[in-house]
């Protein structure tokens, strides 16, 4: 090799200190106090550090990963539109996309090791099987996929390698894994909302139906669409390059025909099903059933749909925002709010469940940012792809 | 490096072909082994046992409740218990009740695992620890358990019970003293109780006998039988001399409970080949379209150096 080594701030571009930098180190902060609290879950037990009884076994920390797992269908729905749909003019959107996919898998790992009673036999879904469990389908999927996503950033990692047999595998394999992670993503997304059909007795019927699978599916795309423009936004960012507008309003327009399908679909079930009624009374239930819909559906659709405000910058934050906090929402009631508990039992999280969901979540994205400015695009800088 | 129309098309065809396959080993490792054949699939089995609890007979003296507890070997076992948890798997609870003629009297009120014909913790148990034996118990292996805590989510009793005080908690419930039944004994509730108000046989037997009881003694007994058809029916029925809603005894429909998740975890094959299939089959097509279009198609094994993203 030649004489002129570039030094390691060269090679990976890293630029002087920036805005990103504090960022990073209060999402460090957040991590080094969840982690202490992860501990002490683990060793204290639920009782102890929990508030949650046997009228309400799952709490936030299920909630965050269901929002979690919608969230990360960023990474299946991006490269479906980059890989499958060959859309290639939103090649930008695909790697930022597919690291928030990964990290978001890892942070809802972490979550589901703290809330499950036997971290410690976490494999234990490996060895036995119930095929008629929705969760068991939800494990293996989300252990395949997450390999899935880790094949898919690999090219950056293996990159620098100095051998090139592994990239180019990877490469060879790239077609049929992002078919798979799609699969996956498919399955699984639409399992979360299986999992609640076994409770008719629990939740309520405005979230309540047989077709919440498939409610559950396209929320996920919606999501995961919503978050490749805030991920594309906030990579541009940290890189220092310019973003281009264009590119938020192309994948705006296709969210509009996702918010449309998921408000038809949501309303036209709750009419189907002669819950219209339920909706008259002006309950806190019914609310964060209409904000769900303002926030998922109404909101995007009519800031992406109008030419003269999707062309305004502060839509492509708040449109965007919006749907992820009207999905977010939707996790949340169907997992909390909406439950109904056997006794008049009431769950307010505890201080340790707040400081370790906090952290994780801090921890996916630190990931993340760490993974964008260090090592996103390697494989293109060093000259292995070109777009 | 050039390549031709025809060369890239065998390499698609292939590509495609790969990924059929793929999906085909995908799906056929998610098909439902014919061992783990599910209990709500099958009739319920004519021999299957069942407890009838007839709640005119019983006075709240608690003695299934203690029983329960020791030969369930539960800490604390002369302390009466006062609701399901993980040291007590049965208890009576006293509720008061208006007559017609508007005195206030007790009716004694005994709770425990209904043990379910289609039970919907079975269903979705993650890994299988918990199981519908034909014999009629709903049986826990504790060491399978993840202690993912989705039966207590499933189960419309709000039965299974979590030991939140333990870092490796596990999940407690009434297994109908499955050992005993196997060793040719009743369940220790049923054995202990001196009035006769829980009685213990052939669950088809038990119902006969529950109808025949609610038809030769006019006026004791509401005209129901709970458990025969809730969710499916269950293992333990229940006679009362009062309306169920009034002894809060959930209403619930005649449907088991885990009807819908099944017939969709069923389609899981289906839905994996289905969603591959098209998948693979848009892929081709709208790289197809775009090459006769004449636009670059994007082969990221090139070896130019491009943008920075």
């Amino acid at each position: 090799m030649t004489v002129h080594a570039p030094s390691l701030r060269q090679e990976w571009q890293i630029g002087p200190f920036r805005k990103g930098d504090i960022i990073a180190g209060l999402l460090g902060f957040l991590v080094l106090i969840g982690l202490a609290a992860g501990v002490g879950r683990l060793f204290a037990g639920m009782g102890a550090t929990t508030s949650l009884t046997d009228a309400y076994p799952w709490g936030i920390w299920i909630g965050f990963d269901f929002a979690l797992i919608a969230f990360s269908g960023v990474g299946f729905t991006i490269a479906a539109v980059v890989h499958i749909l060959h859309l290639h003019q939103f090649q930008p959107l695909l790697r930022p996309s597919i690291l928030a996919g990964l990290f978001g898998y890892v942070a809802v790992l972490m979550l589901l090791l703290l809330d499950l009673g036997r971290p410690d036999r976490f494999y234990n879904f490996l060895l036995f099987y119930n095929m008629h469990s929705p969760l068991f389908e939800i494990c293996w999927c989300v252990l395949l996929y997450t390999t899935v996503l880790v094949l898919e950033v690999s090219p950056d990692l293996l990159a620098n390698l100095p051998w090139k047999w592994p990239l180019r595998l990877v490469y060879r394999l790239m077609t049929p894994v992002t078919i798979i992670g799609i699969t996956l993503s498919t399955l699984h997304q639409s399992t979360l909302g299986t999992l609640y059909l076994n409770m008719p007795h629990r939740l309520h019927p405005l979230w309540y139906t047989p077709i919440l699978p498939v409610l559950f599916y396209i929320s996920s795309i919606l999501a995961g669409l919503s978050l490749g423009i805030i991920a594309y936004k906030i990579a541009m960012a940290v890189r220092g390059q310019k973003e281009n507008p264009a590119i938020a309003i192309g994948l705006g327009k296709g969210i509009v025909a996702v918010a449309l399908l998921y408000l038809l679909i949501r309303v036209g079930e709750v009419i189907y099903a002669g819950e219209l009624p339920l909706l008259l009374t002006w309950t806190p239930l019914n609310r964060l059933w209409l904000g769900e819909i303002l926030f998922c559906s109404l909101i995007p659709i009519v800031l992406w749909a109008t030419p003269s405000l999707r062309r305004q910058p502060w839509v492509h934050w708040v449109a965007p925002l919006s749907a992820l906090l009207g999905v977010g929402m939707n996790r949340f009631n169907a997992t909390l709010a909406a439950q109904s508990a056997p006794t008049s039992a009431f769950y307010s999280p505890s201080l340790l469940e707040w400081f370790s969901t906090l952290g994780i979540v801090a921890a996916g994205m630190l990931l993340w940012y760490l993974a964008v400015r260090f090592v996103m695009g390697s494989a293109v800088k060093l000259g292995y792809e070109q777009h | 490096m050039t390549t031709t129309q025809s060369e890239l098309s065998r390499r698609d065809l292939i590509k495609g072909m790969g990924c059929g396959v793929a999906a085909l080993m995908l799906s056929s490792a998610m098909v439902a082994h014919p061992e783990l054949a599910h209990a709500s699939d099958g009739e319920e089995s004519d021999s299957a046992w069942g407890i009838l609890i007839d709640l005119t007979r019983c006075t709240g003296c608690q003695s299934c409740a203690l029983a329960c507890k020791e030969t369930n070997d539960r800490p604390n076992p002369n302390q009466t218990p006062i609701g399901l948890d993980t040291d007590a798997y049965s208890f009576v609870e006293e509720k008061q009740i208006e007559n017609s003629v508007g005195q206030t009297e007790s009716v004694y009120v005994k709770h425990q695992c209904m043990n379910c014909l289609h039970p919907a913790c079975v269903s979705a148990c993650t890994v299988g620890a918990l199981r519908k034996t034909p014999e009629g118990p709903v049986v826990y292996d504790a060491d399978k358990c993840i202690g993912c805590r989705y039966c207590q989510y499933a189960c419309p009793f709000g039965v299974p019970a979590y030991e939140w005080e333990n870092p490796l908690g596990l999940i407690h419930k009434c297994q109908m003293c499955a050992d005993r039944l196997a060793e040719g004994e009743s369940p220790a509730c049923v054995a202990a109780c001196p009035n006769g108000a829980l009685r213990f046989g052939n669950r088809k037997q038990l119902l006969a006998q529950a109808h025949a009881q609610i038809t030769s003694n006019p006026g004791r007994y509401v005209d129901k039988v709970y458990g025969e058809y809730e969710v499916g029916g269950t293992s333990v029925l229940y006679l009362s001399p009062v309306p169920f809603s009034f002894l809060g005894f959930p209403e619930l429909g005649d449907e088991p409970n885990p009807r819908y998740a099944e017939a969709v975890m069923k389609q899981t094959p289906a839905i994996a080949l289905t969603v591959a299939s098209v998948v693979t089959a848009l892929h081709l097509f709208m790289q197809r379209r775009q090459q006769v279009n004449g636009e670059a198609t994007v082969h990221i094994t090139s070896q130019k150096p491009g943008d920075e993203l």
